[in-house]
């Protein structure tokens, strides 16, 4: 029953699955920060992404290009994020920190209702799929969909150039030095709220990647974003709110415990395994597995 | 006497609208100069800092930088116009090595990457312990190293004017001579003013030209330190504290 294939093949789309809910909680942790706020709308940009990238597919585009689509979609959510920096949350950091951060829940919860309210507007309650061509690969032995596999391979090259981005260009410095002093970098005359609008970018622009990415698999309509933001804040505490390396430790982790836990428990309670590791990981250690300090109230 | 480099001009500011800490504060500084700022916990001395800078804005008053008016401009455009910040609490990033930090002080220069590496070698040339502990992360270095790094990270930029706040505090006495050293030595050789915030008030009197008394929020007395005296400053204070 517990063939060594199943549990392989397990392995590879826990894996997959896990890289791209791991883009979401990047996105997060990514903006906490650097910003210290928790933009709960993240799930409304991934579902900007996968509209886009339905758009683009069926109307322009087509589906030989989903390819092109992609990093057009995602560029489209980072120009959305810039613009959303720019007139709702740079007046609020522009004043010293009292309640900024319940400021920026208030913005975020208000922008997530008005952004569903207009995507139902705009395209109705109707579920689309920009369709894959892709045919079905093989992964050793094991036949995987396309769809998935394009998804996995286009994560892990985001994940690349921005693991490189931070680490090798001076914007990166200045977003690394941010995150550690935000007095600090105003010190050295770097314009804090710009680096607050590149990184608030970023961080949507990596769920709206991962919209338009999962689009094929799980189809794009006005709330598609809540089960993978659910996934992606399951990530962050599993990994500790603010790191990195600990998003996507723990995305990996999340998306091979779901699929173990589906292949070889019940598929039924796919949505649950992840939420019985969040409740063992705050009762063993609440920050999480990389984070190093509690929030400060 | 020609135009100051630094004027304040009355200023009042607020953290909450309604409680104003700086009260109608004025001074002057003059291009070259070595201000002393003292005055009792609280008095808004680190107020006052933060508000030339940007971090603060006046809701009254005036500040120019070389005649020009910075009142209400942000942190980052103040420093541009060659205006250094070092605050009060340890201005380091803790992950960043020590090298990493000097070039994140270099912000402003980094497209010039011949000047900034010109700079950050001048640096480590006069900070030797920095240069040997480049690679270090700056959240390893001891106190007394750290301040160096914060006031190192400042000078990169060659600024013509360096607010600098409290910087000796917790030091040992011997480390915190170096310290008023390393403010002479920016001075003379960038060659750059001084605005100094100081509680250290012996110490920091032998350095400076100037020495402006702060309480409440505005100024309590100013004037020459040859003028002064440490047993007349020591007066002044007395007295502040009694209220
Ligand atoms: N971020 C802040 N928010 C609200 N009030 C503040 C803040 N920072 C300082 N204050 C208040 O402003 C007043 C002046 O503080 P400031 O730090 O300027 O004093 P100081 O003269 O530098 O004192 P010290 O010698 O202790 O450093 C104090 O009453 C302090 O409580
Ligand atoms: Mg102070």
């Amino acid at each position: 029953m517990f063939s060594t294939e199943l549990v392989v093949q397990t392995f590879i789309s826990g894996t997959m699955i896990g890289v791209l809910y791991a883009l979401m909680a990047l996105g997060i942790t990514f903006i906490y920060s650097i910003m210290r706020m928790i933009n709960w709308a993240m799930g409304e940009f991934y579902m900007i992404g996968s509209y886009l990238q339905y758009a683009l597919v069926a109307l322009l585009l087509g589906p030989d290009l989903w390819w092109l689509a992609i990093p057009i979609s995602a560029a489209g959510v980072f120009l959305f994020g810039l613009v959303v920096q720019w007139s709702l949350l740079k007046p609020i950091f522009r004043k010293p920190p009292e309640a900024r951060d319940d400021y920026a829940t208030v913005v975020t919860l208000a922008l997530l209702l008005l952004l569903r309210s207009l995507a139902t507007g705009l395209a109705g309650p109707n579920q689309f799929s920009p369709g894959s061509d892709l045919p079905v690969v093989m992964v050793g032995p094991l036949p995987m969909a396309g769809a998935r596999v394009a998804a996995f391979v286009f994560a892990l090259v985001a994940l690349v150039l921005f693991y490189l981005l931070l680490r090798y260009s001076w914007y990166g410095l200045a977003l690394r030095a941010t995150s550690q002093s935000r007095v600090g970098v105003q010190t050295a005359g770097i314009d804090v709220l710009g680096v607050d609008r590149i990184a608030f970018g970023i961080g949507v622009a990596l769920a709206g990647l991962a919209g338009a990415l999962l689009a094929p698999v799980f189809l794009v309509y006005p709330t598609n974003g809540l089960i993978t933001t659910v996934k992606g804040f399951e990530i962050v505490v599993i990994g500790g709110l603010g790191s990195i390396p600990g998003a996507l430790i723990a995305g990996v982790l999340l998306g091979l415990i779901e699929s173990f836990g589906a292949a070889f428990i019940d598929s039924a309670y796919q949505n649950i395994y992840g939420f019985a590791l969040v409740l063992l990981i705050l009762a063993l250690k609440p920050t999480g597995l990389l984070g190093e300090r509690g929030r400060e109230a | 006497m020609s135009a100051p480099l630094l004027a304040v001009d009355d200023i009042h500011a607020a953290y909450q609208s309604g409680v104003d800490i700086l009260q109608g504060m004025s001074l002057a500084v003059p291009v070259g100069g070595f201000v002393l700022v003292i005055g009792p916990n609280g008095a808004g001395k680190s107020t006052l800092l933060k508000t030339v800078f940007g971090l603060l804005s006046p809701h009254r008053g005036g500040i120019s930088f070389d005649g020009r008016a910075i009142a209400g401009l942000a942190p980052h455009e103040i420093k541009r116009l060659g205006v250094s910040y070092v605050p009060q609490e340890l201005n380091t990033f803790p992950h960043l090595t020590v090298e990493e930090n000097l070039r994140v002080g270099g912000w402003t220069i980094r497209n010039d990457a011949a000047r900034l590496r010109a700079r950050i070698a001048r640096v480590y040339e006069i900070f030797p312990v920095l240069a040997e502990r480049r690679r270090d992360k700056a959240g390893g270095l001891s106190g007394g190293q750290g301040r160096m790094l914060s006031v190192a990270r400042e000078m990169i930029t060659e600024p013509r004017l360096m607010l600098v706040d409290e910087p000796t505090v917790g030091l040992a006495p011997n480390l915190a001579e170096q310290v008023y050293e390393l403010l002479q030595t920016a001075r003379q050789s960038i060659p750059t003013t001084i605005l100094l915030v100081d509680q250290n008030v012996s110490d920091a009197l032998r350095h400076a030209e100037d020495v402006v008394m702060m309480n409440l929020g505005r100024v309590k007395a100013a004037g020459p330190v040859v003028e002064f005296g440490e047993a007349r400053v020591r007066e002044l204070i007395q007295e502040c504290l009694l209220g």
